[in-house]
């Protein structure tokens, strides 16, 4: 390489740069840092550089570095001379042949592009490739870097790393090359300080400021330190810069060290980092060769010369202090400042200490000036910041935006979403000094202040997202886990008091956690943070003060409940379907049996833990299919359908009698003391069920005729046929369970009347009041709500059904009416004003009722109903809407459009959501919450007045079967633990001996899927429209087990 | 000749020589500020945490012992918050490692003991650690038993800033730190040890003590080695391996 | 103030080889006075030994040999997670404990691993958190790693230096095994 010493020097390099990166034939370029080669750029490369060589192709073939969207990598740039730079995804071997034959006869191979660059500003310099490919859309129009303004990452994914002509193409050491001719370092350091550029290591402290006590501390020797010991789990900003475009840094630092009197500069790099660190250490030898380091830097005098050291694996050494005592060759403990590094650093000299990134601003603020700086981001923390975007979002990868960008910018227009489309819960910025931010703040900026008062940091710009599936507690545990064992051991607070903070997250997690170690915990952090010798102490309970602060209920689950909704504490579920179930069925249990070939014994199992298999078969929302381990391997145990099989194996058979008669002879002696279950639905049934077998004398009230609720009068004999419901009943009263119909509580028996005669009552009434919408013309005629409908039919009662029907909704009332409707001989039209995978009901019957006919339009809101001069429905008018906002709720919000769409129709059904009726509630001392709802203790379901529990829809309003039965269990354990004051709950359940040990290997067997009667067959008819799994396939599927609930070491 | 200033240390008006901390500040003026890592004459480490006073004007706490004294400083020594959070440090110190005090030598001298009592701390909330961690008994006039020890570092600081043998060291980290004897072997096979001793009295508990004391009967002294490493710092001389 | 040059005195009877100690002289040489010295001489040490492990006689030499206090070599050694002070299995499979990966399983994927060769509690080093154990045979090491910095891999393993991602358990079984039938044939 040539030495530079003049302008004319510089401009030769340039030109040989420009010729590379802008050839008169096609140039390849292989995205290489450490992402790429992790997702197989490797050998993408080699496939472009044999079939180039085979095929003695005329074409340039570069490495590069990282673009910033690793969740589409490996990425690929090609440019064709005079046109766009295009940027290939997801390129593997295989698709190098097409891609070549395209560029072989000039065309650009649009099948697998991301995006294309016409232009770019590198900032420093600007490069234009061409114009045209309208098919194409724009980087900046893809929804990962819209909003995205690239300073910092200027270079990255664009410039060969390795070469330093392609750097000085792009205007690199322009900058250099300025501030050595202007000979003016004050200079330098008051534009720094204009820009207000803030140390983008976490803490925030104003760059210039701290140059200007280096410039002005009196020494022979100073030293300058970059700071790339990135140990923030969760980021990687710093290794993809570095591996990226490592000469800005050299650079940034060369400015730094001349204008602040130091000759030499170390940069402290991670050596978990090996490219990053080679390409490091090429490009320092390249500079050097250049005269860009060493002696006489560009002819103009200045001596300045770069040392890489690599780092050993302690996370302490990011913070400043531990980093010179590492540098020393001591172990890196902090120590106390004052004395500050400005005036005793490293071997007691002046030393200033940048973090990677902040040196990679260098350069354009020399460039363009800090008024140009201050354009970009907030008023007291200017310019952008690279975030480390990963976790459970869609779109992974480097994101540099403005500071003060929304959070919530971040995760759902950047990151996609959640994945799998499931809800995402939080974000937790700054890694183990920061903390986890809910949902409900995504509202927050970006920046130093506002993410400090949340209690978390910016940090080094790690953004972990997290869903339901994570575990806040846990995620708390993890972090201190870290810091634990990352302290250096010298302070006490740090050393000791994390150990014990850990201790007691420990506890938590497996459910051992008291209120008072709940305490002992949070004033334990307060002292951990207040006292600690460094930063790392001083920020390490974060994790833990923000989890309390922002999910504290998680904390009560574990420690109340011995309950992770999230699944995630292990010692606290059996299985994750265990924990998924709302009824904590003992799913592996049942299926286990079935596999055992013990029919009998598995529904005995399958009863026990749910009175109800065989409707709750068949209606179940099944949370257990997505937290099924087996999903890792193809797709989850149909658990649904197994128990539906073992219910319907058993109830219509001659084995039935014989085993009712067992699980009757189960029940407890009994203890006299009495019960009243309002409401026989689902709730109240379950809460009988397990009062009755726990020897209480059970009597349920209920107004209608007949047991069963919702499941006899909602849903429509298609899903769940009566006969099938009527065997579930008998077994339940063959338990002892009593029961009074046609008896409306209150106004055939009053709540104080209960109250006398009984030990316990428990409410369960279900959601039968339909909620009214505000719509012009719901008056007309033809205007029905769902539940009303619904049970009509079900009590075979006429119905005014027209020809034509339109159902407003889009949960499982709306699709049970919409497919009544349609079994009627209606035409059916549904209405729902978001997107399909917003629907709340369950995707199968969405499917199934489209599948009979049914049209759905999405993005539509009801905006009135049209009426003839009859006073009947004619039509009905709704607004197309379009995505807007995100919603506190993470999904997108409809905003109306200026279309209006009309459907002719007769008959309009309104399916908005149910109520419960609470108007008896109101005088009786109950209190009702602000939401219409009975208030509860979350644990126990005790009301506000003695003796009263309540459970399933009084308290969470319209849910569905398993939930509302969940409660009804649960409350009957809680009334049986206050009526007896002892725990005797386990006492009632059988224990089955069963084969402990999971299978060696996966079977290979797909997922059963329950056959459907053909739809144009069923459509017509009531009768059940699926049939349940046949002997063979049910149990396959109980092989399919992973056994999750066999723990390591346990057999 | 210092420079003089003035500052307020829990109200009194105090004058008194720039550059020194605020615990030697303190202490020349009779205040008690708890410390256990520091000793005079050696460097400051602020490790113990349990010099933290409270600065007007700042909102972290600092530790005095390393903290410098400047001019209208007002600087609080004891406060609510102060003494729960040295309350937690103590207890969290003896929940750390195995101190029975009952059995050991320095029982009724013990720096830590001291503390304890003095601060009130009569019971630990929380549990134990009971780590199994080495007892040394090979060298010929000396134990070291990590039962005892605080980590408090005086004892690498003394051999290795006043005896100049740099014996001692840190090993490990977090709360697997343990004090370790060069390549970390038995201190009675230790090539640089010069049996000075200045480690035994220096050290704040009973964690490294001479051979041959029962137990309570280990008092020791550390004013001749601040005397000596302040004579040191002051330009005189000293021969290696002085026995004290 | 710099570090200490290269010691005059000889060492005591060293067992190193006349190589080792030539190689580790050179290393002072070239290292000397420079900052991150002993981190980088430690180093290069270890990355030589065919156990990738730093050995007691080694780090006497070194300390002999540079001035520097053993006991504050064997301080250094043990602080940073980096270097091994017994020795490390033929392959390493490490598995990146980085919160991405942590919220994406991880922890199933050590368990799984340290099952699958039969690593138990009591060969470990280190606090649980920070795991490194090898297996009886010497043929495996299995570690944890703070971060890889391969986050948007999530989650990943590295098997012999070469990273893994998006790995589930039965992937990373398949990739062991591998290895393992790969040495008995």
């Amino acid at each position: 390489m040539k030495r530079i010493s003049d302008l004319s020097s510089f401009n030769d390099v340039r030109e040989a740069g420009l010729s590379k990166l802008l050839p008169d034939r096609p140039r390849i370029a292989i995205g290489m840092g450490t992402c790429g080669t992790g997702n197989g750029a490797e050998s993408v490369y080699h496939a472009f550089a044999d079939a180039i060589n085979t095929r003695g192709l005329g074409m340039n073939l570069a490495r590069t570095g990282c673009f910033g969207f690793c969740a589409a990598e490996p990425l690929v740039n090609v440019y064709l001379p005079g046109k766009p730079l295009v940027i290939l995804q997801r390129v593997q071997p295989n698709d190098v042949p097409g891609i070549l034959d395209d560029l072989a006869s000039g065309r650009m191979p649009t099948g697998l592009a991301l995006c294309k660059i016409e232009e770019w500003d590198h900032i420093t310099g600007h490069v234009r490739f061409g114009v045209g490919l309208p098919e194409i859309p724009h980087w900046h129009e893809v929804p990962f870097f819209t909003g995205q303004k690239k300073i910092v990452l200027r270079n990255c994914g664009l410039i060969n790393p390795n070469e330093i002509d392609e750097y000085i193409a792009i205007g690199g050491y322009q900058a250099l090359y300025k501030v050595l001719i202007d000979n003016n370092p004050d200079m330098v350091i008051e534009a720094v300080k204009a820009a207000k550029l803030r140390g983008r290591g976490g803490a925030g402290y104003q760059t210039g400021i701290k140059w200007e006590f280096l410039r002005k501390a009196q020494s022979e020797r100073k030293y300058i330190i970059c700071n790339a010991d990135e140990g923030d789990p969760g980021a990687y900003m710093n290794r993809n810069e570095i591996e990226s475009d490592p000469h800005s840094l050299i650079e940034g630092m060369i400015i730094g060290g001349y204008v602040m009197g130091a000759t030499e500069g170390i940069l402290y790099v991670r050596a978990e980092y090996p490219l990053a660190v080679h390409r490091l250490n090429s490009a320092i030898e390249q500079a050097r060769e250049c005269g860009l380091l060493g002696d006489n830097i560009l002819g103009r005098g200045f001596r300045f010369d770069l040392q890489l050291v690599e780092g050993a694996g302690a996370f302490v050494c990011g913070e400043e202090t531990a980093l010179i005592r590492s540098l020393e060759g001591k172990a890196g403990r902090p120590t106390p400042r004052p004395p500050y590094p400005a005036e005793h650093g490293l071997y007691g000299c002046p030393t200033n200490i940048n973090n990677v990134e902040t040196w990679y601003n260098i350069a354009p603020i020399v460039i363009k000036g800090p008024g140009w700086f201050t354009e970009t981001g907030s008023a007291k923390s200017p310019g952008t910041k690279v975030f480390s975007l990963v976790g459970k979002v869609n779109n992974t990868g480097l994101v540099e935006m403005p500071l003060g960008t929304p959070l919530k910018t971040f995760v759902y227009d950047v990151g996609g979403g959640g994945t799998h489309g499931r809800a995402i819960k939080a974000v937790q910025t700054g890694g183990p000094s920061g903390g986890c931010i809910p949902q409900e703040m995504f509202d927050t900026p970006v920046d130093y202040e506002s993410l400090g008062q949340l209690g978390s940091i910016m940090g080094s710009g790690g953004m972990v997202v997290m869903d339901e599936d994570n575990c806040m507690v846990d995620v708390a545990r993890y972090f201190i886990e870290f810091t634990h064992s990352e302290s250096c051991g010298k302070c006490i607070p740090c050393r000791v008091g994390l150990d014990k903070s850990l201790y007691y997250l420990n506890r938590i997690t497996q459910g051992k956690g008291t209120e008072a170690d709940f305490d002992l915990l949070d004033d334990l952090s307060r002292m951990i943070r207040d006292t600690s010798l460094c930063g790392l102490g001083q920020t390490a309970p974060n994790p833990v003060l923000t989890t309390m602060r922002h999910f504290r209920h998680e904390f009560e689950d574990h420690i109340r409940a011995a309950r992770c909704r999230a699944g995630v504490c292990e010692d606290l579920a059996l299985s994750p379907c265990e924990n998924s179930c709302p009824l904590h069925m003992n799913i592996p249990r049942f299926l286990q049996l079935l596999k055992e070939d013990r029919l009998e014994e598995a529904f005995v199992s399958v009863v026990m833990d749910n009175p109800l298999p065989a409707s709750t078969g068949r209606v179940c929302q099944h949370p257990c299919d997505n937290r099924c381990r087996r999903t890792g391997v193809d797709s989850a145990v149909n658990m649904r359908e197994v128990h539906r099989y073992i219910a319907d194996a058993i109830y219509p058979s001659d084995r039935f009698d014989a085993l009712a008669s067992d699980i009757a002879a189960r029940r407890k002696p009994l203890t006299g003391k009495r019960c009243a279950v309002v409401g026989a639905g689902p709730t109240g049934l379950a809460c009988a069920f397990y009062l009755c077998m726990l020897g209480h004398e059970v009597m349920v009230y209920d107004s209608n005729p007949a047991a069963g609720g919702m499941l006899r009068y909602a849903l429509p004999d298609y899903r769940l046929p009566k006969d099938v419901l009527d065997r579930e009943v008998e077994l339940i009263r063959r338990t002892g369970v009593q029961f009074t119909f046609n008896t409306q509580v209150p106004r055939d028996v009053s709540l104080n009347d209960l109250d006398g005669q009984y030990d316990a009552v428990f409410l369960s009434i279900g959601t039968w009041k339909e909620s009214w919408v505000y719509l012009p013309g719901t008056e007309l005629t033809g205007v029905i709500p769902a539940l009303p409908f619904l049970e009509a039919v079900s009590k075979e009662q006429p119905v005014p059904l027209g020809k034509r029907v339109t159902v407003i909704g889009g949960g499982n009332a709306a699709i049970d009416s919409a497919r009544t409707a349609l079994r009627l001989g209606s035409k059916v039209t549904i209405i729902y004003r978001r997107e399909r995978k917003d629907m709340p009901a369950i995707p199968e019957e969405t499917e199934a009722a489209e599948a009979e006919g049914a049209e759905i339009v999405f993005l539509a809101t009801p905006h009135r109903i049209v009426g003839g001069p009859d006073g009947r429905v004619q039509a009905i008018e709704a607004v197309r809407t379009k995505l807007g906002e995100y919603d506190s709720s993470g999904r997108r919000r409809p905003m109306p459009t200026n279309e209006i769409i009309r459907f002719a129709c007769d008959t309009v059904i309104l399916a908005v959501g149910e109520t419960v009726d609470l108007d008896f509630a109101k005088a009786s001392g109950l209190k009702i919450k602000e939401s219409g709802l009975i208030e509860v203790d979350r644990y126990t379901l005790e009301t506000s007045r003695s003796k009263f529990y309540a459970g399933g829809d009084l308290i969470t309003g319209a849910s569905n079967v398993s939930n509302a039965m969940g409660y009804g269990k649960k409350a009957a354990r809680n009334i049986d633990r206050r009526l007896m004051n002892v725990r005797r709950w386990e006492e009632v359940f059988p224990s089955f001996e069963y084969d402990q040990a999971p299978p060696a290997h996966a079977s290979e067997a797909p997922r059963h899927h329950v056959e459907e009667v053909d739809a144009a067959q069923r459509a017509t008819t009531f009768a059940e429209a699926t049939i349940g799994l046949a002997p063979v396939d049910a149990m396959e599927e109980a092989c399919r087990c992973l056994r999750c609930d066999v723990r390591n070491g346990d057999h | 000749m210092p420079q003089k200033i003035s500052l307020r240390i829990d109200g009194e008006l105090i004058h008194t020589a720039a550059g020194q901390s605020i615990l030697d500040a303190a202490k020349a003026h009779n205040k008690f500020i708890p410390a256990l890592c520091h000793m005079k004459g050696l460097s400051s480490v602020g490790a113990c945490r349990l010099c933290i006073v409270e600065v007007a004007g700042v909102g972290r706490l600092l530790p005095a012992c390393t903290t410098p004294v400047q001019d209208g400083m007002s600087v609080t020594t004891q406060s609510d918050k102060l003494r729960r959070y040295r309350r937690i440090a103590l207890e969290l110190l003896f929940a750390e490692r195995n101190h029975v005090c009952a059995v050991c030598v320095s029982n009724g001298f013990c720096e830590l003991q001291g503390l304890a009592k003095r601060l009130g701390v009569t019971n630990v909330r929380y549990p134990y650690t009971y780590p199994k961690v080495p007892i040394d008994l090979t060298h010929p006039r000396y134990t070291a038993d990590q039962n005892r020890c605080i980590l408090c570092s005086r004892c690498v600081r003394v051999c290795a800033e006043v005896e100049g043998a740099h014996v001692w060291e840190i090993s490990g980290r977090g709360v697997g730190s343990r004090l370790v004897c060069e390549l970390n072997r038995s201190w009675g096979e230790s090539t640089n040890c010069t049996s000075c001793g200045k480690c035994v009295q220096s050290c704040p508990t009973g964690a490294i003590a001479e051979k041959g004391f029962a137990v309570e009967e280990m008092s020791k002294r550390t004013d001749p080695i601040s005397r000596l490493a302040t004579l040191r710092a002051a330009g005189s001389d000293n021969k290696p391996g002085v026995i004290l | 103030m710099t570090p200490a040059l290269l010691s005059d005195s000889p060492p005591r009877s060293s067992p190193l080889s006349f190589e080792e100690q030539d190689f580790i002289d050179r290393l002072i040489v070239q290292h000397r006075g420079r900052p991150g010295m002993l981190l980088s001489l430690l180093e290069a040490i270890q990355e030589r030994q065919p156990n990738k492990y730093l050995p007691v006689e080694v780090l006497d030499y070194l300390a002999a040999r540079t001035g520097i206090p053993g006991a504050q070599i064997y301080s250094v050694a043990t602080f940073y997670s980096l270097f091994n002070l017994k020795p490390q299995g033929e392959h390493t499979v490490c598995i990146c404990r980085g919160t991405a990966c942590h919220t994406r399983g991880s922890r199933n994927l050590l368990e799984r691993v340290k099952l699958q060769l039969g690593l138990k509690e009591e060969d470990e080093d280190g606090s649980a958190e920070k795991m490194c154990a090898t297996t009886a045979d010497r043929r495996f090491t299995v570690r944890t790693v703070a971060c890889f910095g391969q986050c948007a891999l999530a989650p990943v393993a590295e098997i012999d230096h070469s990273i893994l991602g998006h790995v589930n358990e039965r992937a990373l079984e398949r990739e062991v095994d591998a290895i393992k039938r790969g040495g008995q044939r």
